[in-house]
């Protein structure tokens, strides 16, 4: 008898963890927890639970889980969460993070009043991206960010330049013999622009170059054309120039880094850089200033968004939730403690400092060609730019022309 | 079972000898259950979604041979399984070397302070890969790596391109990766050495043999096992190697150091093909399964020394 008791204690401890999950769920059915998974650019999870504290107040049998997992791991455990059916209620997404998970995210319309009001709150830009192939809302757009260009005021004066006059109208010819100047002026200084090695950010040139990766109307990938061509080789031209580091695009290092080490003058990044630089740049002035026009000026349109999963056990206290941190109230709480760009329409913030920098990056975005948010909408970008970004390395590298490397992407994801 | 002499098989019961028969199974049930929900259900779905048409949201489609097909003639693997065998073959034989000749320096126990550089010498192979390779970026950073900061304060001329030119890249990342991981093997290697015999040595000093040669005759015929184990390990883990490689460059420059398990991280999770990931995935794991069995069959010929 001992013995056999032996043995089913031995198997019910194995077992055990088994079993463990299920039983949780039944036992308080009036309160419910919403799991938000989250990531982090500076200190978003903690202003987004400050903002929820009147939803909270509001709703006393709604709790909040944040899960805030770095960056690097976010994309991997999300989708993991979702194709194993157990996505968590609520996520902050990016804007490849939306396009890819499309079909897992809750319409949020039918729980709107009135729809169109609510989307007419929003930049159209920023909503091009939450919108489904119905005109449904998937998700709520946050914070806004732009690609733009940031400069070391410091050395450009040391130049004797007005880099914020000249910069009003500047073209790229022109910079880049400004730019010369600016590194012949100050001792230490190596480079005239870093750029991101990230296809998001070559973007910014490719499309004030005049190019595209799509067609016209954006119904087909479209890569070999000659302004795609030009940019790819005006990038090499740069680096061979010795006027773009080798280090960020051939290497793996920080162009963020560089440029608060004072080697670069310019940096072409995100608006969550104003941010960075206001925190950590100590030893020069900075600015941002208009990017130089090519065929046309553009930036890139980005940014984060909030949205509730189809398998949501609580949907409705998803949506509830994300109403009220989108609303202006809130969405201005939260972009003025994480120093973004509204998505709304109608926000007024006032950054205690900074201001002219984010309004500078906001009069890119407002030049920017509409086409470019529906190209950063479309998996056949955002899935294939580490593919691009790797032909365009080719072609920096001299391993192939920036012809054969618009022929490789376009033969890749065009067909 | 038991033979008998007439060939006929005989069943011996073990009746009622729980210790003998159940209760070991028991204990073992709980390993084995991870084990399979862990590893062998999760190859077998890796198998199987090799031969389909699989994006994560999307129903997956039988493709047959389609992505191995596929995969002979994508120029970008094949980078990238030359990167891996040359990156692998380099970093194992270097790896075995300087973990051995560490061992055999601290092994002794002649030397003043040897526990101390044990520890020193193992503690890098306690630190996470990424930590070692943020950490190396930062010292073999072209513009703002410590190296180039000296060389550059020296000799007032530019710095050396470790990670922009692709052989120095690679080369970089040999050494670093032998680096971290030499001490885990040298702790291997002087185990092994300690279970030697100290008689073997007495009679080869008495035989007048030299250091040299007490080394090919005894020490490493009575250390092929522990070779063996080894070379078996460090081929694994080089296969496999990614957070090391994607902190320090990314892979770059170009595809210069750019391996099998980066590629298909980025065409499961970025491009969204988890079917032709898992092909890949199949071709890495015969690649370190042929390596494997080669090295048991290339050691087994003669390795029962102990």
């Amino acid at each position: 008898m001992k013995r056999t008791l032996a043995v089913l204690f031995c198997v019910l401890a194995a077992f055990m963890p088994l079993f463990a999950g299920g039983s949780s769920e039944s036992a308080a059915d009036e309160d419910v927890t919403l799991t938000v998974l989250w990531f982090n650019d500076a200190n978003e999870s903690e202003v987004f639970e400050e903002c929820i504290q009147d939803f909270l107040a509001e709703n006393p049998n709604v709790k909040v889980d944040v899960q805030v997992v770095a960056f690097g791991d976010y994309q991997q455990r999300l989708k993991m969460m979702i194709s194993g059916g157990n996505p968590p209620d609520l996520a902050r997404l990016t804007t490849s993070d939306v396009t890819v998970l499309a079909s897992s995210l809750a319409p949020v319309d039918p729980y709107l009043a009135d729809p169109a009001a609510t989307k007419a709150e929003f930049m159209p830009s920023m909503l091009a991206f939450v919108l489904n192939k119905d005109g449904e809302m998937i998700g709520y757009p946050t914070e806004a960010t732009a690609n733009g260009m940031l400069v070391n005021l410091t050395a450009w004066e040391n130049a004797g330049i007005d880099v914020r006059e000249l910069s009003k109208t500047w073209t790229w010819p022109e910079w880049e013999e400004a730019v010369k100047k600016v590194i012949a002026a100050n001792e230490g200084m190596e480079y005239g622009l870093a750029v991101d090695y990230t296809m998001h950010r070559f973007a910014t040139l490719l499309y004030q170059f005049g190019g595209s990766f799509m067609n016209e109307d954006q119904t087909a990938f479209d890569m070999v054309k000659p302004e795609n061509i030009a940019t790819i080789e005006y990038f090499k031209h740069l680096h061979d120039e010795g006027l773009v580091p080798e280090s960020v695009w051939l290497g793996s290092e920080n162009p963020a880094e560089l440029f608060q080490a004072g080697l670069v003058a310019c940096h072409i990044g995100g608006s969550w850089n104003i941010n960075t630089y206001n925190t950590n740049v100590k030893d020069f002035e900075w600015c941002a200033v208009n990017s130089p026009k090519g065929e046309i000026v553009s930036s890139v349109p980005g940014g984060k968004f909030i949205a509730a999963f189809k398998d949501s056990d609580h949907l409705e206290e998803a949506m509830a939730l994300m109403a009220s941190f989108s609303d202006k109230q809130h969405n201005e709480q939260y972009c003025l403690g994480t120093f973004n760009i509204s998505s709304r329409t109608d926000a007024e913030i006032d950054y205690p400092t900074n201001s002219e920098d984010f309004a500078v990056f906001q009069q890119d975005l407002m030049a920017t060609p509409a086409f470019t948010a529906i190209e950063w909408s479309s998996p056949e970008v955002t899935q294939n730019s580490t593919f691009m970004l790797e032909q365009v390395v080719q072609a920096l590298m001299g391993n192939i022309t920036a012809e054969q490397a618009c022929q490789n992407i376009q033969d890749r994801i065009g067909g | 079972m038991k033979a008998k002499k007439d060939g006929s098989d005989v069943r011996i019961r073990t009746k009622g000898n729980f210790n003998q028969t159940l209760a070991p199974m028991l204990f073992l049930l709980p390993n084995m259950i991870i084990f399979l929900l862990f590893i062998i259900i999760p190859l077998f779905q890796g198998l199987r979604m090799a031969f389909m048409d699989w994006g994560i949201f999307v129903e997956p489609q039988f493709i047959g041979l389609e992505n191995f097909k596929d995969l002979f003639h994508d120029e970008v693997f094949l980078i990238t399984v030359k990167n891996t065998i040359v990156y692998s073959f380099l970093t194992v034989v270097l790896l075995t070397v300087v973990s051995l000749c560490l061992a055999l320096m601290l092994s002794r126990n002649s030397m003043k302070g040897e526990r101390v550089f044990r520890a020193v010498f193992y503690i890098p192979s306690l630190l996470s890969m990424i930590a070692v390779g943020i950490a190396w970026r930062f010292i073999l950073g072209d513009e703002l790596g410590i190296i180039n900061y000296v060389i550059r304060s020296i000799t007032g001329g530019p710095g050396v391109q470790w990670l922009t030119n692709g052989t120095l890249a690679m080369m970089c990342v040999i050494i670093v990766s032998v680096w971290a991981s030499s001490g885990y093997y040298m702790i291997m290697f002087i185990s092994g050495l300690q279970a030697i015999p100290g008689e073997l040595y007495e009679a080869a000093r008495i035989d007048g043999s030299s250091a040299w040669s007490t080394f090919w005759r005894i020490t490493l015929p009575l250390l092929k096992s522990t070779v063996l184990v080894v070379l078996v390990l460090a081929t694994i883990a080089s296969f496999k190697a990614y957070e090391l490689i994607v902190t320090m460059t990314k892979g770059g420059p170009g595809y210069a150091t750019k391996f099998i398990v980066q590629q298909v991280y980025q065409v499961a999770f970025q491009e969204d093909r988890m079917g032709y990931a898992s092909a890949m995935s199949m071709i890495l794991m015969l690649i370190i399964g042929i390596f494997t069995l080669v090295q048991f069959k290339v050691a087994g010929k003669d390795g029962q020394y102990d």
